[in-house]
């Protein structure tokens, strides 16, 4: 489970430590990410509304997926309580501005901050617990927050959600789809480089370190309660600024969503995408995002046709969706373990040396 | 980069393809969204309602749609959750002129939103925070654009409680008859609560602390037993059926003599035929004049409304189902208005709701039961038929067959008018 670049041709050392810990390794592989991004900003020329609304749902689930992977995937804490950390943000930055008119450009980076705060009372326990236990006490931290937010009207507004206005710099107003989008993935960009930037870091290694052997980085001077708590603290911050962004795009905010199932969601993604790869975590976030729409897709087509009626399918085809998501988790699982950001080193490998793969 | 620039270029060349098919189509049809619950907690109720407005948009369509122009409707299963119904919405919103739409936590989510695109929304949440268009009740918003069909959940609430203090009198009960409210703690059960509450206090009763039960199927003995210690005499059930029937059933088998309230959404056949004879006796109320076997006028165009997903005609429907088509017809009439006055858009179909005072869809006369909405008022309904459910004997059969053979009755036991209250208006 350890990310280690291991598809450099022989004989590639470094002789300085800048040169070991670059964030691109090749020059290709920067120009790709340059691409990634320029063609998500020409996103709206070629993409409907729809196409948006998924990139846009990909962009803050990632952010605080990528929160997850540093707590889960970095320092090999766990967590089942992720979604109401995503919750809660999405309920702080909506609170701050209908409340006290903090303008939604300030709340939605107040809410991470909020939330960082949450997340390190919740990951207090998470200094002492480890494995199965600190799973329950986090999973007391779905409950008890899920229930506060039912509760608590003048925060929340109760069983009966709080909308959430629109982000809007100087009167321009972030109101559609294809303006929201830029938002998305500026704070995309900027957290994801943050992510990669504290994994070289001191702080980034002694979590690695914590995870690898607790306690070896013990005996080498990592303070564990510190990091632990610590990796709590930026796991939150990333959920709540994630959720965050997901209330002011959806426009209102709604005690429903976040249940324990979005927290499992949330594990899915970082376990399909490789846990402990930065890059890794946006894909398995696209994986979960797309494969529930490219399920309703199919089973819309197939609704009608003679399989349809052969079978006798009717109303059961939207089971059929939920059953199909299920199943290809299950085989990614057993076919892909290591998550598809070791598949995409490898087709990555094949044709860097190709056709002299060794 | 120059990869980039191919991919650009045939996806725009893709899209402006896709655009070009589709625009003829568009041009000629309706498009109207359909939010519906298929799968989620109030799935029970949910599939008849739904499959009533699947049906009856299908019908209108197979008989010259709204002056030739077909209705495309887009069905999604929402799954009761709020979010799944804000991000679909936002899918719909800018190209759909009118919404059918279902639960009232997606639908009080949305108000805000249907307001500002003016598109007319017709809820099965009949809550009565969706009644003031204008602003200025006790209602959090204005609902402009807000319209359902039936009375308000509140109203059924108040018109109930007053035929239980009638009950109480004529039963010759002593001292004050007690009260309790039952349900989840969610937007949909809690809609009525403090109005029925308010109201059974003006008429004398005792009103116990609400006692809560989850939307889901369950064990709820626990809350039972609290209703006998409370000793409540009027228990009003706020959930859908599915999750009643636990109740009814955990009751009847604790021996809690308790006469049950039951939400329009809370009783129909099915439930009966579940809850088997735990479920005689519960008075709820009923939005359509009439029910699948009633003689009526109507219930000709109901037919062969029920005809579109069932071609052998045998299909029993609920009373949801009814409710669901009324509720597309008056839809389609304010349609066919808007067409006849500046064509068919969100703000003229608003207009054609609000224009007709004691209407009734052509050809359903007896079963939608006259409705008025008017631009300061969206109480459709104030007159309350209650019915009590009665089941004698075994429910093993199909619902027709109970229906056929008597075990499984509703019989209309009063018609409350209530007065049109300003003070009652949105809550």
């Amino acid at each position: 489970m350890t990310a280690v670049a291991y598809d450099r041709p022989s004989g590639d050392f470094k002789t300085s430590y800048a040169a070991d810990d670059t964030i691109f390794p090749t020059r290709t592989s920067a120009a790709f990410c340059v691409a990634g991004i320029v063609l998500v900003c020409l996103a709206p020329l070629y993409l409907g509304k729809y196409g948006l609304s998924i990139l846009i749902q990909i962009g803050y689930l990632g952010i605080a997926a990528l929160g997850l992977n540093i707590l889960v995937g970095f320092t090999g804490q766990i967590s089942i309580g992720h979604a109401v950390f995503f919750g809660f943000g999405a309920f702080a930055s909506a609170y701050l501005n209908n409340n006290f008119g903090v303008p939604v450009f300030f709340s939605i980076p107040l809410a991470g901050l909020a939330t960082t705060v949450v997340g390190l009372i919740f990951g207090i326990p998470a200094a002492r617990l480890k494995g199965l236990y600190l799973a329950i006490a986090t999973l007391a931290a779905q409950f008890i927050l899920q229930d506060f937010f039912a509760r608590a009207t003048w925060f929340t507004g109760g069983v009966a959600g709080t909308p959430a206005d629109t982000l809007t710099i100087f009167g321009y107003a972030f109101n559609s789809d294809a303006r929201y989008l830029y938002v998305v993935l500026a704070y995309v960009v900027v957290m994801y480089l943050l992510a990669t930037n504290l994994m070289r870091t001191r702080d980034g290694r002694a979590l690695v370190a914590v995870r690898d052997h607790y306690l070896s980085a013990e005996m080498m001077g990592v303070n564990l309660t510190k990091y632990r708590t610590m990796s709590f603290g930026v796991s939150s911050f990333y959920a709540g600024i994630g959720g965050a962004l997901y209330g002011h795009y959806l426009g209102f905010v709604s005690v429903e969503g976040f249940t324990i199932l979005f927290s499992i969601q949330f594990l899915a993604m970082i376990i399909i995408g490789g846990l402990g790869s930065i890059m890794g975590t946006l894909l398995g976030t696209a994986f979960m995002v797309l494969l529930p729409e490219a399920m309703a897709a199919l089973a819309g087509q197939l609704a009608g046709s003679p399989i349809d009626r052969a079978l006798g399918l009717n109303e059961g085809i939207a089971f059929l969706r939920e059953m199909a998501i299920g199943a290809v988790i299950i085989l990614f699982l057993i076919f892909e373990p290591d998550g598809l950001a070791h598949r995409w080193r490898q087709i990555r490998a094949y044709f860097k040396l190709y056709p002299y793969s060794y | 980069m120059r990869i980039t620039r191919d991919v650009l270029g045939f996806a725009v060349a893709g899209a402006a393809l896709a655009a070009l098919a589709a625009l003829p189509a568009a041009a000629q049809e309706i498009p109207v969204g359909h939010l519906a619950d298929y799968s989620g907690p109030t799935s029970d109720v949910g599939t008849p309602y739904g499959q009533g407005v699947s049906d009856t948009i299908a019908y209108i369509n197979a008989n010259g749609g709204i002056g030739g122009r077909k209705i495309d409707a887009e069905t999604v299963d929402y799954s009761y959750q709020v979010p799944r119904a804000v991000s679909t919405y936002k899918g719909w919103s800018g190209r759909v002129v009118a919404i059918q739409g279902w639960g009232t936590a997606d639908t009080e989510a949305l108000v805000a939103f249907v307001g500002k695109d003016k598109i007319p929304y017709y809820s099965a949440s009949y809550s009565a925070a969706l009644t003031d268009p204008a602003g200025g009740s006790k209602a959090d918003k204005p609902a402009p654009y807000n319209f359902f069909y039936g009375p308000s959940y509140s109203d059924a609430a108040r018109a109930m409680v007053q035929w239980a203090a009638e009950d109480w009198k004529r039963k010759g009960g002593k001292g004050k008859p007690k009260y309790v409210h039952m349900g989840a703690n969610h937007p949909y059960p809690n809609a009525p609560k403090a109005a029925a509450e308010e109201y059974a206090r003006e008429l004398g009763f005792e009103v116990l602390p609400a006692i809560q039960f989850a939307l889901t199927p369950g064990d709820y003995t626990a809350q039972c037993l609290t209703l006998k210690q409370a000793g409540a005499n009027y228990a009003y059930l706020g959930n859908t059926a599915g999750s009643n029937i636990s109740v009814l059933k955990a009751c009847h088998a604790a021996g809690v003599k308790v006469q049950f309230l039951g939400n329009v959404w809370g009783m129909d056949e099915n439930a009966m035929k579940a809850a088997g004879a735990a479920a005689d006796g519960v008075v709820f109320p009923l939005r359509t004049g009439a029910v699948w076997n009633d003689d009526v006028p109507g219930m000709k165009l109901m037919k062969g409304i029920s005809k579109m997903s069932d071609p052998s005609g045998n299909a029993y429907r609920a009373i949801h189902y009814l409710a669901g088509a009324c509720t597309v017809l008056y839809m389609k009439e304010a349609m066919e208005w808007a067409a006849g006055n500046g064509g068919i858009t969100g703000e003229n179909i608003k207009k054609g709701m609000e224009s007709r005072k004691n209407w009734v869809p052509q050809g359903s006369e007896g079963v939608c039961k006259p409705s008025t909405w008017s631009a300061k008022d969206h109480r459709s309904m104030l007159e309350v038929d209650l019915y009590r459910a009665g089941v004698k004997g075994s429910t093993e059969a199909s619902v027709p067959e109970l229906i056929a053979n008597g075990t499984i009755t509703m019989t209309r036991i009063a018609t409350i008018q209530l007065p049109r209250k300003q003070e009652w208006l949105g809550w």
